[in-house]
């Protein structure tokens, strides 16, 4: 079956899990209820996806440059 | 009206000077006019990616759905277009870059070749794109008029004039660098807003506390299912890999690892845009003026009762960066989609330079004109409109552009059954001929990817040397 697919770098296709795996945790209708510092958690976890998803892939990406750099 | 009307006078004169500039040097250069000579830097890059993608909504729009519909529900909406970008540089970036053309169409065309794909491809691109600008010019001639007492159609004339000069004179390199000028507007006044009222209240969480405390639905989310924003936020993820104004942007880029940085760096810094917004600007809006019948207006109330004249005219001039940065790209996307994939072939046969060169801007011209035409009188449903073209790009483009880079398996018969099947899906289930009672461009992608599954298992096997050009577009 994997062998249907171009292969992808483990820490690109960890990062590509992490971030589709973050965004069907954070659309789980429990989070509409439950509130944190007067807002709901699903607002919490949209604006930490926001922050988060850019940041992982640069790390990813940072990593694997300075890797070819050595 | 003076002040303000003399800053965005300024700010238009700015920008048709970068224009005339840059059209010295994209003349006679089709690598200079479409993608900037392929050696914009990753800062440059990244300022004009985040400048592109913030229109009129990210700073008018997102304001004003978080004030009425609250906080929560509104960073749904616009963290689909965040996940985008990194989906984007993990899943295309480095391939397209690595393709080295000019639109997503040389791409499609080249790996499903079919003349089904060089023609529909680009004809949803100018559909979808079309009504995008009409809804974006609208949201200038809102403001121009309501902030500067402007008339409606003057203000959209003007404002029009202004980017299809330097769009059709300066290509992608006058677009480049009015983007990062516009960019840099935005983040200046927004996040300096923001700043300001942190260094007043003190801390988000105290100035959220206040606000929550006299609102508490800007902290709820709205009485229905957190899974109706699903098919917000899956139409910008999925579209955001796929659509050419973005993905115009992965070719100017100097290599593949720099594509990558600067849509990841872009994605940061309109975060902070949007956070700042709906975290620090919202909150002393809805404290202020509690009772807005127009939500849309909070952003411009909140500049017009703590700020001095000069500070609010930077504030016109910003959300007409916004709306001019998103637009001038769109008019670049579209006039490609016509003069180099549609006539591209005929032109290169045929045409002299200097005739190639006129039609590039004669049909910026034109788009540019004819969407000045609709939206003096545009429908008003123009804003729902525009977000289900960018769905119907995604629902037709998505499966067969990953799936062309992914799936050895994807075949020419699978790429234009895919292309045609998500694009007829998203239209019928849109206009609810087929009703699915789910988004449509869950059912269309899902589509798609049974008709790419389907052409790929049931068609021909792709031969080698596609098999070979794809795994060379993956090498670092």
């Amino acid at each position: 079956m994997l062998k249907s697919f171009f292969p992808m770098d483990r820490d690109e296709a960890f990062a590509l899990a992490f971030l589709v795996a973050f965004s069907v945790f954070s659309f789980l209708p429990l989070w509409r209820s439950q509130e944190l510092a007067g807002m709901a958690v699903f607002g919490w976890l949209m604006a930490a996806l926001m922050v988060l998803s850019p940041a992982l892939a640069l790390f990813v990406f940072g990593r694997r440059g300075r890797l070819r750099k050595c | 009206m003076l002040v303000e009307r003399t800053l965005v006078l300024l700010y238009f004169a700015a920008c048709i000077g970068i224009g005339i500039a840059a059209s010295r040097r994209v003349r006679g250069s089709g690598d200079e006019y479409w993608v900037a000579g392929r050696r914009v830097g990753t800062w440059v890059n990244a300022m004009a990616i985040m400048a592109t993608l913030a229109s009129g909504g990210s700073i008018i729009g997102v304001m004003g759905l978080a004030y009425s519909q609250g906080i929560p529900a509104t960073l749904a909406l616009f963290a689909g277009a965040v996940v985008g970008f990194p989906l984007a540089s993990l899943l295309v970036a480095r391939e397209l870059r690595n393709f080295g053309r000019y639109t997503i169409t040389d791409f499609l065309a080249f790996r499903y070749p079919s003349q089904i794909v060089r023609t529909l491809v680009p004809i949803l691109i100018v559909v979808a794109f079309t009504i995008y600008i009409v809804a974006q010019l609208k949201a200038a001639g809102i403001t121009a008029e309501t902030l500067l007492g402007i008339p409606f159609e003057y203000a959209l004339t003007l404002a029009t004039l202004v980017f299809v000069i330097y769009v059709s004179f300066g290509g992608m390199v006058a677009v480049t660098w009015t983007d990062v000028f516009q960019g840099v507007l935005m983040l200046v006044v927004v996040l300096g807003t923001g700043l300001w009222f942190l260094w007043e209240v003190g801390t988000p969480i105290e100035l959220m506390r206040r606000a929550t405390a006299a609102a508490p639905e800007l902290g709820q989310v709205e009485h229905r299912p957190v899974a109706s924003y699903l098919g917000y936020f899956a139409i910008w993820a999925t579209a955001i890999p796929v659509i050419p104004h973005i993905v115009m942007r992965v070719f100017t880029a100097r290599d593949a690892h720099g594509a990558r940085l600067s849509l990841n760096l872009a994605m940061l810094a309109y975060s902070a845009l949007i956070l700042a917004a709906v975290f620090l600007i919202v909150p002393v809006g809805k404290l202020a003026f509690p009772d807005l019948a127009d939500a849309d207006q909070v952003f411009l109330k909140v500049m017009q009762s703590k700020f001095p004249a000069a500070v609010r005219g930077m504030a016109v001039a910003a959300v007409l960066a916004a709306v001019m940065s998103t637009t001038d790209a769109l008019l670049l996307a579209c006039s490609s989609s016509i003069s180099h994939d549609l006539l591209g072939n005929v032109l290169r046969e045929k045409a002299s330079q200097r005739t190639i060169d006129a039609v590039r801007v004669g049909t910026a011209w034109g788009i540019g004109l004819l969407a000045l035409y609709w939206a003096y009188s545009p429908p008003e449903l123009i804003s729902q409109f525009y977000t289900a073209g960018v769905g119907l790009l995604s629902g037709s483009l998505f499966v067969p552009v990953i799936a062309g880079l992914w799936w050895k398996k994807a075949n020419r018969i699978g790429g234009v059954l895919a292309l045609v099947t998500g694009a007829l899906t998203y239209v019928l289930v849109h206009f609810q001929i087929l009703p699915f009672g789910l988004a449509p461009i869950l059912v269309s992608v899902a589509a798609s990817a049974l008709a790419m599954a389907a052409g790929g298992l049931l068609g021909p096997p792709e031969s080698r040397e596609m098999i070979v050009a794809i795994e060379k577009l993956h090498a670092q």
